[in-house]
């Protein structure tokens, strides 16, 4: 049988793209698992920043690409998340699982109290509030030495230790977070596809195009932006949490632009409103830059070009652009 | 409260200012359940304004809607909306552009499965089932407005009139008691003004569903509806069937000229 035929389906376009999902998604976590077969511990750092980065990425995904809010402030919970899970950690001694779950209810109990007020404001207003709490952020994590140390910021965050009973294993070599991080990326990326399907997620879509037409249907619009608000910050802390925990040192860096436009790249060129494009972009837009080392007066250049590339090329983002080559591919050609 | 009223909905001297125009001046209104009503009269004479002030789009200045009996003066959109009793749609063509034609279908007849907001995030197998009916509804309404074969079409790629059909069998979704339309023949051919009429007059036949529907399509008004209501300048001029206000002089001068 031809692999042409296996995604000719009878009930039409959305059930090939749903089998063509699910065959691209496995075969790419087969290859993930397999990567440290071949790959040295430079390329595995650089995978798993990637699928650290999935995380912020993906709640950016949730509020910009599903809900058409654009908000700036997935770099400051990612901080916080970081922050959060380091002081807890050093002060505390908490095992990382309590870190890493306490840093996304403090990023959800901070976006909340930043949404309220916020959610008031209109497209342009409530970009330039979001992008307010970056600057916070990082005035606060430089300036209150006395709980972050300033610059210095916090190192010797313990590793983590999985551990059921005894005293357990302790995540320290580069192959034993590349696996951990990778059993995180999974679920965050199937728990993301879970809610974007629910009956939330055509809430979000509906909310996205046509936000009047939704609230005259009985969607409650202001409740379902506050909670998405939320759950895209607790994606973000929970990368932060995870990005600490590997890396063992955060400071106020952390907050800088750098961060927050990394996750707007991984978003926009990935595909905003996408699962697949944005995880593919998080790998593609850490990798690329790394990847342009060997020209490092070019490097930055380069990198800018091929966004300009894509804006022309790809204007809905990579993920969109490859479903539309797989379709023609696979659906037009047996047919004619 | 026992209301043994038949009146579905109820507007007492509504009463809505922008800056320094009235658009709505004390205007009393009732729709009883099943009825069929136009709503006709010139430009800004307050037709719009009256079914964003019953629906909660916009507040209130003064005056009192009531709703089966229940006061919903105050309510917000959603939740008036989220009853399911009265719904409306809009002068604009409006529909989920990225969502399919089902999809905009399933939306418009969601809110009123999954009554809070947590339980559209939780969906699993417990809500197969649910949805399913709405799946049902959803082909049921399709073949209402002749739609069936652009059912996993996105709505965006629907032509003007098709996206009006759209807009008409998502407002009928939740089998509401009354639906308000707003000018739901603009910009429509003909083969398709007639397709939307007689869906009109079969939902209301078939589902008992009332109607109140803004048009300048003077002659489609007069042919499906009993009963006609005309505003000028944010005031009620006349209600009646359409002989009446065909004879109606103050009605010839404002609005259908000589």
């Amino acid at each position: 049988m031809k692999l042409s035929q296996i995604f000719r389906s009878k009930t039409g376009n959305r059930h090939m793209q749903f089998k063509m999902g699910i065959i691209s998604s496995m075969l790419f976590i087969a290859s993930l698992l397999l990567l440290p077969l071949l790959g040295n511990k430079y390329h595995l750092h650089i995978a798993i920043l990637s699928m650290i980065y999935i995380y912020p990425a993906l709640g950016l995904n949730l509020i910009f690409g599903y809900t058409g809010m654009l908000s700036l402030a997935q770099g400051a919970f990612f901080g916080v998340g970081a922050y959060t899970t380091a002081l807890l950690a050093i002060h505390y001694g908490w095992p990382f699982w309590l870190t890493f779950v306490s840093s996304g209810v403090f990023c959800a109990v901070i976006s909340l109290l930043l949404a309220i007020p916020a959610l008031r404001l209109r497209s342009y207003s409530f970009v330039m509030c979001t992008l307010g709490l970056v600057v916070i952020g990082e005035a606060v994590s430089k300036n209150w030495v006395s709980l972050t140390r300033g610059d210095m910021g916090i190192s010797g965050v313990p590793r983590p230790v999985l551990s059921l009973w005894g005293p357990g294993f302790v995540v320290s070599q580069v192959v034993h977070y590349y696996y951990f991080v990778l059993m995180f990326a999974i679920l965050g990326v199937f728990l993301f596809y879970w809610v974007v399907s629910s009956p939330a997620g055509r809430c979000m879509r509906a909310i996205r195009d046509e936000e009047t037409l939704a609230e005259s249907q009985g969607v409650y619009v202001w409740a379902y932006k506050l909670n998405i608000f939320a759950l895209s910050a607790i994606y973000a802390g929970l990368g932060g949490s995870i990005y600490v925990l590997y890396m063992t040192i955060v400071s106020p860096l952390i907050f800088q632009m750098y961060h927050t436009l990394l996750f707007l790249i991984i978003v926009f060129a990935g595909g905003a409103g996408t699962v697949g494009g944005v995880v593919l972009g998080a790998f593609l837009f850490v990798a690329i830059p790394e990847t342009l080392r060997i020209t490092p007066d070019l490097r930055m250049i380069i990198y800018g070009l091929l966004f300009i590339f894509l804006a022309f090329r790809m204007p809905n983002g990579l993920g969109p652009f490859l479903v539309r080559i797989g379709e023609s591919f696979f659906s037009s050609q047996p047919k004619r | 409260m026992i209301n043994t009223d038949q009146k579905i909905l109820k507007a007492n001297r509504l009463s809505k200012n922008y800056g320094a125009i009235q658009a709505l001046n004390e205007v009393d209104f009732e729709v009883g359940s099943g009825e069929l009503c136009g709503l006709i009269g010139p430009n800004g004479s307050g037709k719009t304004t009256f079914f964003d002030c019953c629906t909660g789009l916009v507040p209130l200045d003064s005056g009192m809607v009531m709703l089966e009996g229940q006061e919903i003066t105050h309510w917000p959109l959603h939740r008036i909306a989220r009853e399911g009793k009265v719904l409306r749609s809009f002068q604009k063509n409006v529909v989920f552009g990225s969502m399919t034609v089902e999809d905009n279908l399933t939306l418009a007849g969601q809110m009123h499965i999954f009554p809070n907001i947590l339980s559209t995030f939780l969906h699993g197998l417990t809500t197969r089932n649910r949805l399913k009916s709405l799946q049902l509804r959803a082909a049921e309404l399709l073949d209402l407005v002749g739609l069936s074969h652009m059912r996993s079409v996105k709505a965006s790629e629907l032509s003007v009139g098709q996206q009006k059909l759209l807009q008409f069998a998502a407002v009928l979704m939740p089998s509401p008691r009354l639906v308000l339309l707003d000018e739901p023949l603009a910009g429509v051919n003909p083969v398709m003004i007639e397709n939307l009429s007689t869906s009109i007059q079969q939902a209301n036949k078939e589902f008992g569903t009332g109607f109140v529907i803004i048009e300048h399509k003077i002659d489609v008004i007069m042919e499906i509806c009993p009963r006609i209501v005309v505003f000028n300048i944010g005031r009620k001029i006349a209600d009646g069937s359409p002989a009446e206000i065909l004879r109606n002089q103050e009605v010839v001068e404002a609005y259908l000229g000589v």
